[in-house]
C-alpha cells in the first residue's frame, strides 16, 4: 500500500487549493474544510504505520520518476507523518474558533494546509529534491504564517528574521545533496544510502563527502533547530497567532532532529560531527535555559525553554542516542502544543476567578514557601543522591544490559541522575504533614517515569533502527577515548558540586567569596539579560551590508 | 576570436560593468511589451554568442569568466538590497541571474541548458515589470514604500506580487528554484558557495520589497485591485512556466 503514501502531502495540497477556491462561497465553513481533510489525512498516517508494523514488508519507495519526485516509507517517515498530520489537525480544530475574528481567515487556513503538507512532504520525502522543495517550502510558509497579521510591522520583522535564519539554514543542507549527488550519483534515498554505507570515504574535489555533507547537514539543523548563534529568532516567535507559535514550537523547530535522523548514514560515518553536535547542543541547552531564567517576559521566556530542549536534543543525537532525540521531540511537541493551546484557556479562567487555591503545593511552588525539613539530613541525602541512580541504572540495565559499554548511555544517565537528584532535592522541603509518604510518593512518581521512558524509549529504538549492529555503530562513533570521557564526566560533576554548593549558599543569602565579584556578576546579568547582544550584533551587520550596497548604487547611478 | 565573442557576450549574459548597458537599455524602455520581450530575448543573444565561442567553457579564460559571472551575480544580488524601484528591482535581479548562465556555460556542454536556464530565470523579472505597469498606472510610480499594506485593500495584485516576488526569489516550486539546483549539481564547490550566496541575497532583498509593499499597516494612496480576469491570466502564465520547466527537469 505504498501509494497510499502519496495521499499524506497531497490531501493538504488538495485542502488548501479548495479552501481558496472556495472561500467565496462557503465563507468561514471552509475551516471545516481543512479540518476535515485533516482527519482523513490523519487516518491515512495511522493506517500507513499500522500497515507498516503488521505487513512487516520493510521499507518502501515509491517515484513518480527515476529521477525525483518521490516518497519513503520507513518507521522514521511513518511515525513522523503520523506526529505531523496529529499535531496539525489539533492546531486547525483549535483555529477553528481562535481565528474566527482575525482578519484573513480562509488565508490562514489555506497557509496552515500548505505548511502540513511542506512539514509532511519533509518528513515522507524519498529523495534529494523533494527533500530540499519540503525544506524550503517551510522556511516560506513559516514567513507567510507567522506574517498572517500582514498590518502588524513587529510580526513581520520576526518573520523575516525566522526566514532569513531559516534561508542560512537552508542552503548548506543544498550543498550537501549537491556533494552527496556529486559522491554517490544518485538522488533516491534508499540508492544513495546503500553506496554511502558501502563506501563511506570518497571524495569529490578532494573533500570528504559523507564527512562534509553531515557537517552541512548539521548546520542547517542548527538554524531550524534554533541552535546557538542561530537562536535570535525563535524567542520573538510570539507575535504570530498562537496556533502558529503552537505549531512552531511543537514541530516546525524539531525539524533539525529529523533531519539528522534521516541522513543518519552520513553521521554515522563522522565522528567529529557527531561531537560537534554534542558540543552545540550542551552549549545551547546551558544558554538557553539561563536566557530562559533571566527573562521578565514570559513569552519569551518559553522561547527560550524550547531552545534549551532543542539543545538536549541535539546533544542526544551528538552521543549517538538518535532515536531518543525523535522520542524527546515528540514528547516535548506534545507538551509544548499543551502549554500553547492552553494558554487561552489559563488566562480566561485567571480573568473569571482571580482566588488563588491555598494549599501547600502552590505555596511551595508560587509563593517559594519551604517547610520545615522532618528528615533526618542524612537520611534525605542518602535518598536523594542514590536512589534516583539505583532506578536509572536497573531500568536501563532490565532493558539493555550492555548499556555501560555505550558512553552516549553514560551520559544521558548522568543527566538523568542529576535531574532526579534536583527534583528530590527541591521537593523535599514541600510542606506535608506526612513527610515519609510525600517522600515515597516522590520516589515513585520518579520510579515510573524513569522506567516507563526506559520501556519505551528502547521500543521506540528498535523499531525506529531495527538493525542492531547500526545502533551500536552510531553510539561507537559517538565515542571519544576512555580517558578523556572520563575526565569529562568528572569535570562536569565538579561543575554540577559547585553549582549545588553556589546555589545553596544563595538560598541562605551567603557567598564563599563575599562582595569581590558583585560587579562581575551584576555586568554577566546585564549581558545575559541583553541576550548577550547578538541581536544587536546581527543588525550591525545588516545596516553596513544595507548601507555599502546603497553607495555602490549611488556610484553606479543605478544600473 | 572565442575571447571576442565572450566579451561581446559579456553585454547579454550582463558582466559587470558591461552589465550596465542591460539596465540603462530597460530603463529606457517604457512600454511593457518592449521590456518583456528585451528580458526574455536578451540573455538568449547572449547565449548564442557562447555557443558560438563553444561549450564548456574551460581553460584560463573559461575560468575567468566563470568567476566573472559570479562575482557580478553576488554583486548585483548585494545591490538589489537598497533599490526600491519595482522595474529597475527587476533589471537588477535579471542582470544577477543572468549571469550565472557562465556557470552553466562551465558545466554544460548543451546548448539547450544554457537556453533553458535563461529562460527559468527570465520568468519573474518579465512578470514583475509587467506588476510594476500595473502599479504605475494605478499610483503613478512603483515604488516600495509608496503604498504599504497592500495585502488587505488590494488582495489579488498583493496576492500576485507576493507569488512572483517568492519566484524571483527562486523559491519552490518556480522555474528559478530548479534552474539554480541544475547549476548546482553540475558545478564544483567554489562556484557553488558563491551561488548560494547570490541565493541568500535575492531571498534578502524580496522580503525587503514584500515588507515595504504587501505587509505594514495601510499607508498611501487609495487603488483599484485587479480584476479576477487578469488575476487568472497571470495565475496561467506562472502555471504553464512551473508546468514547462516541471516536464523539463523530468518529473
Amino acid at each position: 500500500m505504498i501509494e497510499l503514501q502519496w495521499l499524506i502531502p497531497l490531501l493538504p495540497v488538495l485542502s488548501a487549493l479548495l479552501v481558496h477556491l472556495l472561500a467565496g462561497r462557503l465563507g468561514k465553513g471552509v475551516a471545516r474544510l481543512s479540518v476535515g481533510i485533516g482527519v482523513v489525512t490523519f487516518v491515512v498516517a495511522l493506517w500507513q504505520i499500522v500497515v507498516y508494523i503488521v505487513g512487516g514488508n520493510g521499507p518502501g519507495w515509491i517515484g513518480l520518476t527515476a529521477s525525483w519526485g518521490s516518497l519513503y516509507l520507513d518507521p522514521l517517515s511513518a511515525t513522523m507523518a503520523l506526529v505531523v498530520a496529529g499535531f496539525s489537525l489539533i492546531v486547525r480544530i483549535y483555529s477553528v474558533r481562535y481565528m474566527t475574528e482575525e482578519a484573513g481567515y480562509a488565508r490562514f487556513f489555506m497557509l496552515l494546509d500548505l505548511m502540513s503538507a511542506s512539514i509532511l512532504l519533509f518528513v515522507t520525502a524519498g529523495d534529494l529534491i523533494t527533500l530540499l522543495i519540503a525544506w524550503h517550502m517551510v522556511s516560506v510558509m513559516m514567513y507567510f504564517l507567522l506574517g498572517q497579521n500582514t498590518e502588524s510591522r513587529p510580526g513581520e520583522r520576526y518573520a523575516f528574521w525566522t526566514f532569513i535564519t531559516y534561508r542560512i539554514g537552508d542552503l548548506p543542507l543544498v550543498l550537501a545533496a549537491v556533494l552527496l549527488f556529486q559522491a554517490y550519483g544518485a538522488l533516491d534515498f534508499p540508492t544513495l544510502f546503500d553506496r554511502l554505507m558501502a563506501d563511506p570515504t570518497v571524495e569529490v574535489f578532494g573533500i570528504p563527502a559523507a564527512i562534509t555533507a553531515a557537517g552541512l547537514i548539521a548546520i542547517s539543523a542548527f538554524a531550524k533547530s534554533a541552535q546557538f548563534p542561530l537562536h535570535t529568532w525563535l524567542p520573538y516567535t510570539m507575535d504570530g497567532p498562537t496556533p502558529v507559535s503552537a505549531l512552531m514550537h511543537a514541530g516546525i523547530v524539531n525539524a533539525g532532529g529529523i533531519i539528522i535522523n534521516r541522513f543518519a548514514p552520513a553521521f554515522v560515518n563522522a565522528d567529529g560531527v557527531l561531537h560537534l553536535l554534542f558540543v552545540v547542543g550542551l552549549f545551547t541547552a546551558v544558554i538557553g535555559s539561563i536566557l530562559m531564567l533571566t527573562q521578565n517576559d514570559i513569552k519569551k521566556s518559553l522561547g527560550y525553554s524550547t531552545m534549551g530542549q532543542m539543545g538536549f536534543m541535539i546533544m542526544e543525537c551528538g552521543v549517538g542516542a538518535f532515536s531518543l532525540a525523535v522520542f524527546h521531540l515528540i514528547a516535548h511537541g506534545m507538551f509544548k502544543a499543551t502549554m500553547f493551546l492552553s494558554s487561552g484557556d489559563l488566562i480566561g479562567d485567571a480573568r473569571r476567578h482571580d482566588d488563588v487555591p491555598v494549599n501547600p503545593l502552590y505555596s511551595f511552588l508560587v509563593d517559594r514557601k519551604t517547610g520545615k525539613t522532618r528528615l533526618p539530613w542524612l537520611v534525605i541525602g542518602l535518598v536523594t543522591l542514590i536512589v534516583p541512580l539505583a532506578i536509572l541504572v536497573l531500568a536501563h540495565w532490565a532493558v539493555s544490559p550492555d548499556f555501560f559499554q555505550k558512553q552516549g548511555a553514560i551520559v544521558l544517565l548522568f543527566f538523568g541522575w542529576i535531574t532526579g537528584v534536583q527534583v528530590l532535592f527541591a521537593t523535599h522541603h514541600l510542606d506535608a504533614t506526612n513527610p515519609i509518604r510525600m517522600m515515597l510518593m516522590i520516589l515513585m512518581s520518579f520510579a515510573l517515569i524513569v522506567i516507563g521512558y526506559s520501556f519505551i524509549g528502547h521500543a521506540f529504538e528498535t523499531f525506529l533502527y531495527p538493525d542492531a549492529a547500526f545502533r551500536d555503530a552510531l553510539y561507537h562513533a559517538a565515542g571519544i577515548d576512555a580517558v578523556t570521557f572520563d575526565g569529562l564526566v568528572v569535570l562536569l560533576g565538579l561543575v554540577v558540586l559547585a553549582g549545588w554548593i553556589g546555589s545553596y549558599l544563595a538560598s541562605r543569602e551567603e557567598s564563599l567569596f563575599g562582595n569581590r565579584f558583585t560587579e562581575m556578576r551584576l555586568t554577566l546579568y546585564s549581558l545575559i539579560s541583553r541576550e548577550l547582544y547578538i541581536s544587536d550584533l546581527y543588525e550591525r551587520l545588516s545596516q553596513a551590508l544595507l548601507e555599502g550596497s546603497k553607495r555602490i548604487n549611488v556610484w553606479t547611478r543605478w544600473r | 576570436m572565442s575571447i571576442l565573442l565572450l566579451l561581446l557576450a559579456g553585454f547579454f549574459l550582463p558582466l559587470f560593468p558591461l552589465s550596465m548597458v542591460f539596465n540603462a537599455l530597460l530603463a529606457r524602455f517604457s512600454h511593457p511589451a518592449a521590456r518583456v520581450a528585451l528580458i526574455v530575448v536578451w540573455p538568449q543573444l547572449g547565449v548564442l554568442l557562447v555557443l558560438a565561442a563553444g561549450l564548456p567553457l574551460d581553460g584560463l579564460h573559461g575560468g575567468l569568466f566563470l568567476w566573472w559571472g559570479l562575482a557580478t551575480a553576488a554583486f548585483y544580488a548585494w545591490r538589489l538590497l537598497t533599490v526600491r524601484e519595482i522595474g529597475q528591482w527587476a533589471a537588477m535581479l535579471a542582470t544577477s541571474a543572468f549571469a550565472l548562465t557562465w556557470v552553466m556555460a562551465a558545466a554544460s556542454r548543451h546548448a539547450a541548458d544554457l537556453q533553458v536556464f535563461a529562460l527559468g530565470f527570465a520568468m519573474a523579472p518579465a512578470l514583475l515589470v509587467v506588476i510594476a505597469t500595473l502599479l504605475e498606472r494605478r499610483i503613478g510610480a512603483a515604488y516600495s514604500g509608496l503604498v504599504t499594506g497592500m495585502a488587505r485593500d488590494v488582495p489579488r495584485l498583493a496576492g500576485l506580487l507576493t507569488v512572483v516576488l517568492l519566484a524571483a526569489m527562486a523559491l519552490p516550486i518556480s522555474p528559478g528554484f530548479f534552474a539554480m539546483l541544475d547549476l548546482l549539481f553540475r558545478s564544483p564547490p567554489g562556484p557553488v558557495m558563491l551561488a548560494l550566496l547570490t541565493w541568500l541575497l535575492w531571498s534578502w532583498a524580496g522580503t525587503r520589497l514584500l515588507r515595504e509593499t504587501v505587509f505594514g499597516p495601510r499607508s498611501g494612496a487609495e487603488t483599484a485591485d485587479i480584476c479576477p480576469a487578469q488575476a487568472w491570466a497571470f495565475t496561467a502564465v506562472i502555471v504553464l512556466a512551473i508546468v514547462l520547466k516541471l516536464i523539463w527537469t523530468g518529473a
